[in-house]
């Protein structure tokens, strides 16, 4: 109750803070990073900079006003003929100039500063997305929604996701937490630490990362480590779900010392689904959920 | 050897000054937008004679706030690693030299990386700042502990830059293994060297100092050419060769320090530039300097041109370029050239 309340006075707060200015087309945001953008309201040409973006610009129902994405933006299947202006790390800054977006969208985790400026100094108004954990997914649906003049759109996907993120929770509640290691990188072995979205994913479908407490956001596992802590669920993240899923599978069989190998608790997770800070991140939590608890998702 | 007049200086310095020219035009008509040639050139040549006309908005735009300057500052930052280049080999006798043996891109890289991590790359030049003074300390402790009795060695020079340069090497791969994935990315763009980010501020920073450190090498030039045919003889000639290699070791140093503060570390141009002007025109450092200035320009501005239009909308970095097109090109000339002047 309480939560509710304090959620109502922060909607509450928000909406005087980005409250329109009457009698003006442009208005005055200040992005997750906190600084000031002036956008043409609402915009009718918006660059995606990052996968997950151009997620929840699609899921917004914008799908006219996307001119531009990212080469690593590959969901939904429309954003795929959409025009490619670069990757995080390079930016194709001609094409964007090109396509003359009224509005650049960026993210804190993987475009720099420095491009953020840049892009800026051309004369593009570029607003940052930076989200944490998936309440902050939440947050940022709900910025970009009044950043583009679509709030019930957003209202509503943040109403879904927040409801099936309540269903997971009150699924496993009480449940044993068993010991999670998500593996997402092979040579060296690399998982998440405390500052990860899949950390909170875990953590949210009633596991317990044996990684946990490493403020590295992808600190690097040495076997022993590993067997230290002995996991009772290895998931690997793939970014190919067919992959070298079988070799990986070998590499782990020969530890039979670790409860996951030795009881079979090895699963391979779509990496789209727990590193990509959009709507489809509650799709991997219900999928860990699933995995770590799958007596209480049976019943469904 | 052919003897060298003022006027074969000039006449080769104007031809490749005439290349550097076309390829810097040629540049500026290249990219993942079509602008088209004779419409980008009207573009560039109104916005310096500041008349009005053809070409709208986004046009002006593409050529003259991400083109031109791109195209200046790597013509600026190849001339100044060609000419360090030049140098070092001439100081160190070595023909393996280049502006990063004596460890001042190390100092530079440590300087920039340092920077990343504390956040430093926020402020508007934080970074190539950082990186510069890493560079500038870094030439003094190995300029501290490559002399010997007042006196700079070579060889005890090379050594110390080399280690020193490793000792920086350590610490880098110590930040990289303990930086976050972020962090990560940018150190490694920084390492492979990036013009992406190039502006005008950018080039107005740097030029004074590689127009200064040139004129400071160039006038002493002769007595470069001296000093090859051995410090005895050219103490003998009235060479003050003491100060002289200080004064080459110092000025190259500040021109590679400059050049990698604003886009990290490009390799192979300051190796392979020199050494290809020398087979072609002799090694006269009367002649050397100028044309490795300019050949080195001209091959820089060509080589980033190719990363951004080859596989666009994604660029190469530009070290791969250099590396891929520049290292074929050298064998050729060492093969048809026979003979390896290399001082």
């Amino acid at each position: 109750m309480r939560k509710r309340v304090l959620a109502g006075f922060l909607i509450l707060l928000s909406s005087l803070i980005w409250a329109p200015h009457a009698h003006c087309s442009s208005q005055r945001f200040k992005d997750e990073v906190g600084r000031e953008v002036i956008v043409s309201f609402p915009p009718k040409k918006i660059v995606s900079l990052a996968p997950n973006i151009t997620e929840i610009l699609f899921s917004l129902g914008l799908d006219q006003e996307i001119v531009g994405v990212s080469i690593h933006c590959n969901f939904p299947e429309k954003a795929n003929s959409k025009v490619r202006v670069g990757s995080y790390i390079s930016l194709d800054f001609e094409k964007i100039v090109s396509l003359k977006p009224d509005l650049i969208i960026a993210t804190g985790a993987g475009n720099t500063r420095d491009m953020v400026e840049r892009l800026k100094r051309l004369g593009f108004p570029t607003y940052v997305i930076f989200p944490k954990n998936v309440d902050n997914v939440m947050q940022s649906v709900g910025h970009l929604s009044q950043l583009v003049g679509r709030e019930n759109e957003g209202a509503e996907i943040i109403q879904d996701m927040r409801r099936r993120r309540e269903r997971v929770v009150a699924l496993t509640l009480g449940l044993p937490r068993p010991r999670v290691f998500l593996q997402i990188g092979e040579a060296p072995i690399v998982t998440v630490g405390k500052n990860s979205f899949a950390d909170d994913l875990i953590r949210l479908a009633g596991g317990n990362n044996v990684a946990g407490n490493e403020k590295e956001t992808y600190p690097r596992f040495g076997m022993e480590e590993i067997l230290k802590r002995s996991p009772e669920v290895i998931l690997i993240s793939s970014m190919n779900p067919r992959g070298n899923y079988q070799k990986v599978l070998q590499e782990w069989s020969r530890w039979k010392t670790i409860p996951a190998v030795k009881h079979g608790q090895i699963y391979l997770i779509d990496s789209d689904l727990i590193d990509r800070p959009s709507p489809r991140i509650i799709e991997g939590l219900e999928e860990i959920a699933r995995i770590l608890h799958p007596e209480r998702f049976k019943k469904q | 050897m052919k003897i060298l007049t003022l006027k074969k200086v000039l006449l080769i310095s104007a031809l490749l000054g005439l290349i550097l020219i076309l390829v810097m035009i040629l540049s500026i008509t290249m990219g993942s937008v079509k602008v088209g040639p004779y419409r980008s050139i009207s573009i560039l040549l109104q916005s310096i004679l500041g008349l009005k006309g053809a070409g709208t908005e986004t046009e002006k735009t593409i050529i003259l706030s991400l083109r031109v300057p791109r195209a200046l500052l790597a013509g600026l930052v190849g001339a100044g690693l060609s000419v360090s280049g030049a140098i070092f080999q001439a100081l160190l006798r070595n023909p393996l030299a280049d502006p990063y043996i004596l460890g001042v891109s190390s100092g530079a890289a440590v300087g920039a990386i340092v920077a990343i991590l504390m956040g430093l790359g926020t402020l508007s030049f934080g970074l190539p700042l950082a990186s510069f003074i890493g560079g500038l300390l870094t030439i003094f402790i190995v300029f501290y502990f490559g002399r010997q009795e007042g006196r700079i060695h070579p060889n005890t020079l090379l050594l110390a830059g080399v280690i020193v340069s490793s000792f920086l090497s350590a610490l880098i791969m110590f930040f990289l293994s303990v930086s976050q994935r972020e962090e990560l990315r940018t150190i490694v763009f920084w390492l492979m060297g990036d013009f992406s980010l190039s502006n005008y501020q950018a080039v107005r920073l740097i030029f004074p100092y590689l127009l200064f450190a040139f004129f400071l090498l160039y006038a002493h030039a002769r007595q470069f050419n001296l000093i090859l045919s051995g410090e005895e003889s050219a103490l003998q000639l009235g060479v003050n060769v003491e100060r002289l290699k200080l004064i080459s070791y110092l000025g190259a140093s500040l021109m590679t320090a400059a050049s990698v503060s604003m886009c990290g570390l490009i390799g192979f141009v300051g190796l392979i530039v020199p050494h290809s002007v020398r087979l072609i025109f002799g090694p006269d450092h009367r002649l050397l300097l100028p044309a490795s200035a300019f050949v080195g320009a001209s091959f820089l501005i060509a080589s980033d041109t190719l990363g951004r239009t080859l596989f666009s909308p994604v660029e190469l970095p530009v070290g791969v370029i250099t590396a891929a097109f520049g290292g074929p090109f050298f064998i050729y000339l060492l093969r048809t050239r026979k003979v390896v002047k290399i001082l």
